[in-house]
């Protein structure tokens, strides 16, 4: 019986325990949750650039984004036949349908005399490619100006009465210092069910802005996001950490021919010229009337790529690495830091999605059977503690989260090698096993074998570390599912 | 006649500093030479600090760089200022680093190994680094301090900066434009106010972020509604690094950074040279108002022999007093003495009660969360909430020593007051108008309180703070014990995580306690030193004073004794002898004065 069928199982017989109850229609939605796409929210501090990176992974201008503060209400964008827009009300009244249209993309919602903290949140449906994946949750910034919005986001992500809404986290943050009380706080301010390195992905977000638009600025923030993955504070909440220039990721994801034919004009000039031009974003407003571009347009060139952006992408024209409008829009998003953004997303939140969405189920019923019993409800908690605590891959997660939080202890390769067995950098066989992703059935075969065999000696040496033994179980485990799933012999 | 004050009071000052020097040499006052070779030297050599603060990567180092013009502190992507770095003038570009030893050290080193010393991890010990450099900007005494933004403006370094600030002329906050202001950046910005009155708002960053002016708009608004009174000034360092390089004054322009150079010299140099011009006036005014007391004493008895024997009768009971005054018992002393052990007992009780607090609180959010998951984030946040309790320790010291400064400078006027005024009663000449004590009630209320400050600048320093982060480091928890083969069982889990939850926080209780005990022992030992040494100064000031108002009336005792042998033409001479003196000493004192009113 596969995890999913055990923990709908447990589910079916919840609901049969509290029917008639309050809980009851919870339950019911919560098994809808299991057949839905990943729900992951975006989340992290004011200013970090959440609707921008959601724009970008949905690859198109949906959230509006500004430079002053500007997302308001918990937004929910989900796939669906149909554009439409629902408020629910924060007194837990009826959902309400709500008009909307499009200001440059933009979806601008009329709230229909709702003020904004009136609302819990807004349920945006959207056919759209990119959201069949995953239901996207934009949130208000943490340390707002305006304490109603962070207390909407700290509702949504630290739910007490209810299940976690999310089941996964992208944590957008912006660099801090190693030291900054902020930096540690974030997580806790934005802790989904409990801070964890199973459910969530740093994002390094506003990249191009640490090396403040030098061309070589997404090195130094790649630098920086390997630095940062590597504390032990962060690896402790975090799987990893990529750096991404969401601006340019949401321009490269929707850009027009107009803007690199105005784009090819700037890239013409000598390049000393136009190092002059792009010295700072009031010269290249105002300089060099004769390029043939209007203030207006030039101030919206800026609003869309920015400083850095124009940067590279006339130098890229230039050069002549890309010379056609798809060819700069790939290098863009490639240089961006979205290509490598949305390879981490899959290899950790999507190719493991039942896990995590079993998860959210289970921890919902866990804490509802805790807070709430009732005849027949004890039964229902032995078994999510029985699926919780023997599932292998909940097991996986387990021995993942005491690594990261640095409870087993070994040589450093060793633990890495764990590390990456269980899954830490993807459920793929081919990453478990640290070969490349073109290797073939045999090769896979072979390589779990030899783990497999390796990991046997580890947990049975007496000099191996308790810790170490238990680990070294489910790993053996692991290397066993995967020779079982190849068809390999034991 | 005073004479208008011209547009450099320090130059000016100068010279009344100088020809009171030559006139306390004349009269063989050495005494009061001393206090104002004192005055020269602060006038030769001011001192006007200038903290740059602000959060991490802001672009404070590459902000103070562009304003002096130099590659002066470290700017990199990644890696932070680790140590304050004072930028100040000197004739030849030389480097050292200082260790707060006792006595404080330095250590010459090259320019080209500051970077070394001033990104992290930064030198063992080193509690900032001086760099001197030759520009105009610094000459008049301009010292630039770039400090650390580790940690968040909300951490314990972020109070160590409010500790320089509160000995700083001025404080220059910077925000990039990338975002308007947050919220601990308008709460750091209320708090550095209580410290410093005067701080500006240097918006950087201006040539990346295409919509700075909707920021500094925002940040105008805000800082308005929080009723802060600091100017935004938007600014490039960029384009202000590539105008020096390049120098063209049209690219400067368009830095912005006239405007904060305009308002560093303007608002905080200029201020700053006018407080020191007036101090060092005061010191002129006083010590001329205690030469003529002198001279007019003898004046008087030299009128007839009547006017003498009265004189001589006033002048011995004015000696009594100031014997008064130079004994243990004067009430100024007792002032002294009880207040300082007052603040002593108040000052260690505040400690004690803000220590508790913060014990308090951190037992409540050990007992909320599992000190496993919440440590790593416990421990900043334990060090920035004492390091906050401490600097209103230190708030609480710095304004109560000043009180009691007041109480006791009060005090001794009353009874040094009165001596001099009877000095001057039997002669009440034209001149003696009671301007005359007035201006003396002015002087002296001026100077009162800021002997306080004195005994606190050397105590205190600011870079105490700094010094006790480095001892604070190291509050650790032992091994976090929660077995994996636990974690890996079927039964009993939760019951076991409870158990093993309650000893952790336990063992974190018992750790912020050893840690506050650490803190309140040294706290407690540093701040009982320095009221000590706050008593000290102040003894040391007033005992000098009575000396020296001892020493004048005992001159014009002794010159009245001797107007008392003179025949009548010696009189008539001397009579026009210390009219001339007097004439001159007056019009000193007035020009000393007019500096001090402008």
């Amino acid at each position: 019986m596969t995890l999913l069928e055990r923990t709908r199982g447990v589910l079916n017989r919840a609901i049969d325990v509290y029917r008639g109850n309050d809980a009851a229609h919870r339950l019911v939605e919560l098994r809808h949750r299991l057949d839905e796409p990943l729900r992951v929210a975006v989340a992290g501090r004011v200013k970090a650039g959440k609707s921008t990176l959601l724009n970008a992974l949905v690859g198109e201008r949906l959230a509006p984004t500004d430079a002053g503060e500007c997302t308001r209400i918990v937004t929910w964008y989900r796939d669906g036949h149909t554009y439409r827009v629902m408020a629910y009300p924060a007194d837990g009244g009826q959902p309400k349908q709500l008009r909307f249209h499009r200001e440059e993309g933009a979806l601008e919602v009329d709230l229909g005399g709702l003020a904004p903290t009136d609302v819990r949140h807004l349920d945006v449906t959207w056919p759209s490619q990119a959201l069949r994946t995953a239901t996207l949750v934009d949130t208000p910034g943490i340390g707002s100006l305006s304490e109603q919005l962070a207390r909407r986001t700290w509702e949504l992500l630290t739910a007490e009465d209810e299940e976690a809404p999310a089941d996964a986290v992208l944590y957008l943050m912006r660099h801090l210092h190693s030291n900054d009380l902020e930096f540690l706080r974030a997580f806790h301010d934005t802790e989904v069910s409990q801070p964890n390195p199973v459910n969530a992905i740093g994002v390094l977000s506003r990249a191009d802005e640490i090396g403040v638009g030098r061309l070589d600025s997404m090195a130094s923030a790649r630098r920086i996001a390997n630095r940062m993955a590597t504390d032990h504070s962060v690896r402790r909440v975090v799987q990893t950490v990529v750096p991404v220039a969401g601006l340019l990721a949401e321009t490269a994801a929707t850009l027009t021919e107009a803007e690199v034919a105005q784009l090819r004009k700037v890239a013409a000039l000598p390049v000393r010229e136009a190092e002059e031009l792009l010295l700072s974003a009031d010269r290249f407003v105002q300089l060099r009337p004769e390029l043939g571009l209007t203030e207006l347009e030039r101030a919206s060139l800026l609003g869309r790529f920015g400083l850095f952006g124009i940067r590279l992408a006339t130098t890229l024209l230039r050069r002549g690495t890309a010379s056609t409008a798809t060819d700069l829009a790939e290098q863009l998003t490639e240089r961006s830091g979205l290509t490598e953004l949305r390879e981490v997303l899959s290899s950790l939140f999507f190719e493991r999605r039942d896990v995590l969405k079993c998860r959210s189920v289970l921890l919902a019923l866990d804490a509802l059977t805790r807070t709430d019993p009732r005849p027949g409800s004890s039964v229902v908690a032995a078994e999510v503690e029985e699926i919780i605590s023997s599932a292998h891959p909940f097991r996986e997660l387990r021995v993942l989260s005491a690594i990261r939080a640095g409870w087993v202890t070994g040589k450093p390769a060793v633990i890495a090698e764990l590390e990456r067995l269980i899954g830490g950098s993807g459920s793929s066989p081919q990453l478990r096993l640290d070969l490349p992703p073109d290797a073939d059935k045999p090769a896979i075969l072979a390589a779990a074998n030899e783990a497999l065999v390796r990991w046997q000696r580890r947990a049975e040496n007496p000099l191996t570390n308790h810790e170490l033994a238990v680990a070294a179980r489910v790993a053996i485990r692991s290397c066993e599912g995967m020779i079982a799933e190849l068809g390999g012999r034991r | 006649m005073p004479t208008a004050p011209t547009k450099d009071p320090v130059a000016t000052v100068r010279t009344l500093v100088d020809l009171g020097l030559r006139a306390c040499d004349a009269y063989g006052r050495s005494d009061l030479a001393a206090r104002l070779t004192k005055a020269q030297r602060s006038l030769a050599d001011p001192v006007i600090h200038v903290v740059v603060v602000g959060e991490f990567k802001q672009g404070k180092s590459s902000l103070v760089n562009a304003l002096v013009g130099a590659n002066v502190c470290p700017v990199d992507d990644d890696v932070a200022t680790a140590v304050p770095t004072y930028v100040r003038h000197g004739k030849e570009p030389t480097a050292a680093v200082l260790y707060d030893e006792d006595p404080p050290r330095r250590e010459q080193i090259s320019i080209e190994d500051v970077r070394g010393c001033v990104v992290e991890p930064g030198r063992a010990g080193a509690a900032g680094v001086e760099v001197r450099i030759p520009r105009k900007l610094l000459a008049n005494g301009l010292v630039i301090v770039d400090t650390p933004g580790v940690g968040g403006l909300g951490s314990a370094h972020a109070a160590a900066s409010l500790a320089a600030a509160a000995m700083a002329e001025a404080l220059i906050f910077v925000t990039d434009a990338a975002q308007e202001l947050t919220r601990s950046e308008l709460d750091f910005l209320q708090q550095a106010r209580e410290m410093c009155p005067t701080v500006v708002c240097a918006l950087t960053k201006t040539d990346f972020y295409p919509y700075w002016r909707k920021i500094r708009d925002l940040n105008t608004e805000h800082l308005a509604r929080e009723q802060l009174p600091a100017p935004v000034i938007p600014v490039t360092s960029t384009l202000r690094t590539r105008a020096v390089a390049t120098n063209d004054s049209a690219l400067n322009a368009e830095s912005g950074f006239a405007e904060l150079v305009k308002f560093l010299a303007d608002r905080v140099g200029g201020r700053a040279a006018d407080r020191l011009a007036g101090d060092a006036a005061a010191e002129v005014a006083a010590v001329c108002s205690q030469l003529e007391a002198q001279f007019e004493a003898e004046r008087a008895a030299l009128t007839d022999s009547a006017a003498a024997q009265d004189v001589v009768a006033k002048l011995t009971r004015v000696k009594e007093r100031v014997d008064e005054l130079r004994a243990a018992a004067a009430r100024w002393s007792t002032t002294l003495n009880d207040g300082i052990a007052d603040l002593n007992s108040d000052v260690d009780h505040d400690l004690k009660g803000r220590i508790r607090r913060v014990i308090q609180e951190a037992d409540e959010a050990i007992e909320e969360a599992d000190p496993a998951d919440t440590w790593s984030e416990m421990q900043p946040w334990l060090e920035s909430r004492i390091a906050h309790e401490l600097l209103a320790n230190y708030t609480l010291l710095r304004d109560r020593a000043t009180a009691l400064s007041e109480e006791v400078g009060e005090h001794f006027r009353q009874a040094s007051g009165e001596v001099l005024n009877r000095i001057a009663i039997p002669n009440p000449t034209p001149l003696l108008s009671d301007a005359k004590v007035d201006h003396k009630l002015e002087l002296e209320k001026m100077k009162i309180g800021k002997q306080a400050m004195v005994a606190l600048k050397s105590a205190y320093g600011g870079a105490l703070m700094f010094v006790m982060l480095g001892a604070m480091t190291g509050v650790t928890l032992g091994p976090l014990g929660l077995g994996i083969g636990l974690v890996m069982g079927r039964k009993g889990l939760r019951e076991e995580k409870k158990r093993q939850r309650t000893a952790r926080q336990n063992q974190a209780k018992n750790a912020v306690r050893r840690y506050c005990d650490e803190v309140s022992f040294v706290m407690g030992k540093h701040s009982r030193d320095t009221l000590r040494k706050i008593q000290r100064q102040l003894r040391d000031h007033y005992t000098t004073l009575a000396e020296e108002l001892n020493r004048s009336n005992n001159e014009a005792l002794a010159s009245a004794q001797a107007a008392v042998k003179r025949t009548q033409a010696e009189r008539d001479k001397r009579t026009k002898d210390i009219d001339a003196e007097l004439t001159r000493l007056r019009k000193l004192r007035q020009q000393a004065m007019a500096v001090v009113r402008s």
